[in-house]
């Protein structure tokens, strides 16, 4: 709070983005966490069961995904510096860069859906099925949504809506974005690395 | 300039790291010290997201606590259960 001598104290800095967002964030992030944590319970009551079908599952995929969706978001970070210079073409760029990485993210998650899919195999196959599957494909709807939100962002700094002194819809897009790839950072050792 | 190198040298740290999870799984590291470090990992990544990335730096601590408190719920738990698993 700056007081009226002038004198100003150590201000504390507002979550970025809207608040309400960040209500959605913390309960999409409690849902994952029950989530990672009933896995790791069924995990430790069937062990042999998980370590054996874990090994099926690509591990090049998961590595990939995550350098995608780390770089999407560093993309998203690089969007939101631009917008607070005022360079609203750059911020853009960026977006739609995220944009690419996150549709690679589907496209190879797709085809390990597919892969698997294509086998028989589904949520009634076993219980390490059950949990990579539900797991995954949760994981996955979210980076649609996430998509979706930057789109929308996109076409609304295209006409002007923001610049460095309003910029809340693009914050607010890129925390849930960070949402996105900070539970896919838990989930991939989890379920493809940890035996 | 400075918060460019520092956004960026995050961005290349947590694929260095990323390329060590997927090393650690594909040479078939297993155990409780492996698995310590993967998620050693976790939280390193995870921290650079929620204070770089997120921008929570400076935040009010309740917000910090919730996604610290998360994470740390999160990886803890995981790795209880997993030493749990090799006794």
């Amino acid at each position: 709070m700056t007081e009226s001598t002038g004198i100003k104290t150590e201000e504390t800095k507002l979550l970025p983005g809207d608040l309400a967002i960040w209500f959605f964030i913390f309960a999409e992030l409690l849902v994952f966490a029950i989530f990672f944590i009933i896995y790791s319970i069924q995990r430790l009551q069937h062990i042999e069961l998980f370590n054996q079908y874990q090994a099926t599952l690509n591990k090049e995929s998961g590595a990939v995904n995550t350098i995608l969706l780390i770089t999407a978001s560093y993309f998203v970070v690089r969007a939101v510096q631009s917008i607070k210079e005022d360079k609203v073409e750059q911020c853009i760029k960026w977006l739609y860069a995220s944009l690419g990485m996150g549709a690679g993210f589907l496209v190879i998650k797709s085809y390990e859906f597919y892969s698997k899919f294509s086998v028989g195999i589904d949520l009634n196959t076993n219980d390490f099925y059950f949990f990579y599957i539900s797991l995954t494909f949760f994981h996955f709807l979210h980076v649609i949504l996430g998509m979706i939100i930057i789109f929308a962002v996109i076409i609304f700094a295209k006409k002007g809506k923001y610049s460095a002194k309003e910029h809340t819809g693009i914050e607010t897009a890129a925390s849930y974005w960070h949402m996105v790839d900070l539970v896919w950072i838990t989930l991939f050792p989890l379920v493809y690395i940890i035996r | 300039m400075s918060k460019l190198f520092n956004t960026t040298g995050v961005w290349v740290t947590m694929i260095i790291l990323t390329i060590f999870t997927y090393s650690m799984g594909k040479f078939g590291y297993s155990g409780t010290i492996p698995v310590l470090l993967l998620l050693l990992t976790v939280l390193i990544k995870s921290t650079f997201i929620i204070r770089d990335f997120m921008g929570l730096r400076g935040v009010s601590l309740l917000w910090r606590g919730i996604m610290y408190g998360w994470l740390w719920i999160v990886v803890v738990s995981i790795a209880i259960t997993y030493l749990m698993s090799t006794h």
